[in-house]
């Protein structure tokens, strides 16, 4: 099977090409990015082609894509696959409206080709045991959940609003909305947030505490911020504290790490977890083989990004927005 | 020496016993509970005397200076009023009262009587929520984006589970996470927005969990947990500034920890870390507010403070049941 990258602009690119270089059967056929010296530099890299622009990639006979532009190319890019007829796993936030998103899985649809959105923190060893724990209905009832996705501001396209779509609320809510979704299979109802920005210097919102109503009758918390500085052992995390009516769960998916002092590289929280981009990758390539949805779809996407935008409707408002 | 009457020999009159115990020249006076062998318990050095009323106490007593509320919340009014009534300087343990009413009407009592009201919101007393706020005052991470606090463990068992009954006790909002709403505010100065979700009005048995989000006039974003709906009581805080982060879990703080081997056929026990201090806070709070009574000094936490810190309290809950933010100083956050 042949996989094609459009765009290196997502850091994220660099891992799932890793990845896919290191899978039997599957081959790196081709990087696209309008950014020539980034696109040769990380083609050499990973011993494939480079072309200019991403219709020349499109119109070779790769299977599929992973689309790691910036979020606001995502839709151009999304639809030029699915009307190509490949199969494309689309980096989070599948878009920056409503609009967007609902074209770009009605249009992957009507081509009969597969959407997937890279939440890879579904692939992560500790969330997925959570995941299994729930689904043995060992919580009973989930009443709430207080989570959090902290993190580093990323600087870059993803604080120019009119490439990224948003800062960090955007940026940093669609993860754990997706595992509350994940987790609980139930929608969010109401969103309510607070939203600052402190940390970039730049007029873009980079930290914010969002409320949600879940039609499940849970309520929870998220804390989306770049609030962790320079000298912070680690970039962030990913944590759920679920409480329900047996009992509780608490999942801080990166704490698998020993901690490092050093006079060199100083203060690190060094991980050693599974590898969950891998996950993300490799159950991309069988939802393709095995036709059926990846196990994040577009839909998926879509759902955890309409949270997100609706945080920053409801804070331009200071009221909870339904959905 | 200063005179003690304390009344109520339950979890928080015990700290406070011991506190007064543990002090020089303050004599622990006199016990009010209708629960003998408890108040029995915490009679001290001085041989407190023990008795079922404030009324009985007060006359058998020859000097009486301060009178220490640690009754349940529904009935400190009763006893601050009636403190006020005899001429006698108070102390009232958190929250002041279950409404924002009876609070206004206790401080203005006070007042006409001439006798001094403290109120004991500890947490201010906590070396290491005090030194935090130091560092963050100094400007050592820069200025605060978000700021996290958690607080919580287990439900609390009350004479006659008088927390179970959220007229009596007002929930953990009111009850438990106004330590961080006054905490907060006494860093951050006023709160201009209050939201808030929580179990309160679940009425699940013995469970209750909040999450409250405040914003701060200064435009600082806190999230304030609220939990008895874990096993162990614990407390945390974050502080993310621009140039910084103050962490503290009093989870990784051991100090000191036993653990008793034991027998294979016994049930083992739970290691229970201690944090131990020269003064508990408890201790600390009570001398700074006797001392503020002999020097006639403005105390750390003033009555008018703890009124404050009710105000956050009922915009949270009042939030909580229309399920829409509050902005403090509008209508509307009547407890």
């Amino acid at each position: 099977m042949k996989i094609g990258i459009i765009s290196f602009a997502h850091m994220h690119a660099s891992s799932y090409a890793s990845v896919l270089n290191e899978m039997d059967g599957i081959t790196l056929a081709g990087i696209a990015d309008d950014n020539e010296e980034r696109g040769k530099e990380y083609s050499e890299l990973f011993k494939t082609s480079y072309y200019q622009h991403y219709q020349e990639l499109l119109e070779t006979d790769i299977d599929a894509v992973i689309v790691t532009s910036e979020n606001s190319l995502h839709h151009q890019h999304v639809i030029a696959a699915a009307k190509a007829g490949k199969h494309v796993l689309c980096e989070k936030p599948l878009a920056t409206n409503m609009k967007d998103m609902e074209e770009m899985v009605s249009v992957c649809e009507q081509n009969q080709v597969l959407l997937g959105t890279a939440f890879p923190v579904r692939f992560n060893t500790p969330v997925q045991q959570a995941k299994k724990m729930i689904d043995q209905g060992k919580l009973g009832e989930i009443l709430a959940i207080k989570g959090s996705n902290r993190g580093t501001n990323p600087g870059g396209w993803f604080v120019d609003k009119a490439k990224s779509g948003g800062g960090a609320v955007l940026d940093h809510t669609v993860h754990v909305v997706d595992l509350m979704r994940w987790f609980t299979s139930a929608e969010v109802a109401e969103v309510y947030a607070e939203i600052g920005s402190v940390y970039t210097n730049l007029p873009i919102d980079d930290c914010g505490i969002i409320t949600m109503e879940f039609t499940n009758g849970m309520f929870a918390t998220l804390d989306c911020s770049w609030s962790r500085n320079a000298s912070y052992p680690t970039w962030g995390d990913v944590t759920l504290d679920i409480i329900g009516s047996k009992g509780n769960l608490k999942v801080d998916a990166f704490s698998q790490k020993v901690d490092l002092y050093s006079d060199r590289d100083g203060v690190k929280w060094i991980g050693w977890g599974d590898d969950m981009d891998a996950g993300l990758i490799e159950d991309f390539i069988a939802s393709i083989k095995e036709g059926r949805s990846p196990l994040a779809s577009g839909h998926s996407g879509l759902k955890a990004a309409e949270a997100a935008l609706a945080a920053y409707q409801s804070f331009e408002k200071k009221i909870p927005v339904k959905l | 020496m200063q005179k003690i009457l304390l009344i109520g020999a339950g979890t928080m009159g015990m700290e406070h016993a011991s506190s007064y115990n543990s002090m020089e020249n303050v004599q622990l006076a006199g016990i009010v509970d209708i629960r003998k062998e408890r108040a029995a318990q915490l009679t001290g050095q001085h041989d407190a005397k023990i008795f079922p009323t404030m009324e009985e106490a007060l006359e058998n007593l020859e000097q009486v200076d301060v009178i220490d509320i640690c009754v349940p919340t529904f009935l400190h009014k009763e006893y601050v009023m009636k403190a006020a009534d005899y001429g006698i300087d108070v102390i009232c343990e958190k929250p002041l009262a279950y409404s924002l009413e009876d609070a206004k009407e206790m401080i203005n009592y006070c007042d006409q009587k001439n006798v001094r009201l403290f109120v004991g919101h500890v947490v201010r007393f906590f070396p290491q929520y005090s030194k935090a706020r130091e560092l963050v005052l100094s400007g050592t991470i820069g200025d605060i984006g978000v700021v996290r606090t958690r607080r919580g463990g287990n439900f609390p068992a009350g004479w006659s589970d008088w927390y179970a009954d959220n007229t009596k006790s007002g929930g953990i909002i009111l009850d438990l996470i106004i330590h961080d709403f006054d905490f907060l505010r006494w860093t951050f100065g006023e709160v201009e927005r209050v939201f808030a979700k929580g179990l309160t009005d679940r009425n699940i048995e013995h469970l209750d969990y909040a999450l409250v989000t405040l914003v701060f006039k200064s435009g600082v974003i806190a999230h304030v947990e609220g939990t008895w709906a874990h096993q162990t009581f614990s407390s945390q805080f974050e502080f993310a500034g621009k140039s910084g982060i103050i962490e503290y879990d009093s989870l990784k703080e051991e100090p000191v920890l036993l653990s008793i081997r034991q027998p294979q056929e016994e049930e083992a026990g739970v290691p229970v870390p201690q944090s131990p201090l020269k003064k508990s806070p408890y201790q600390t709070e009570l001398e700074h507010f006797l001392q503020c009574l002999r020097k006639d000094e403005r105390p750390i936490v003033t009555a008018e403070d703890a009124y404050k810190a009710m105000e956050i309290s009922a915009a949270a809950i009042h939030s909580l049941k229309t399920g829409l933010p509050v902005t403090l100083g509008s209508k509307g956050g009547e407890l």
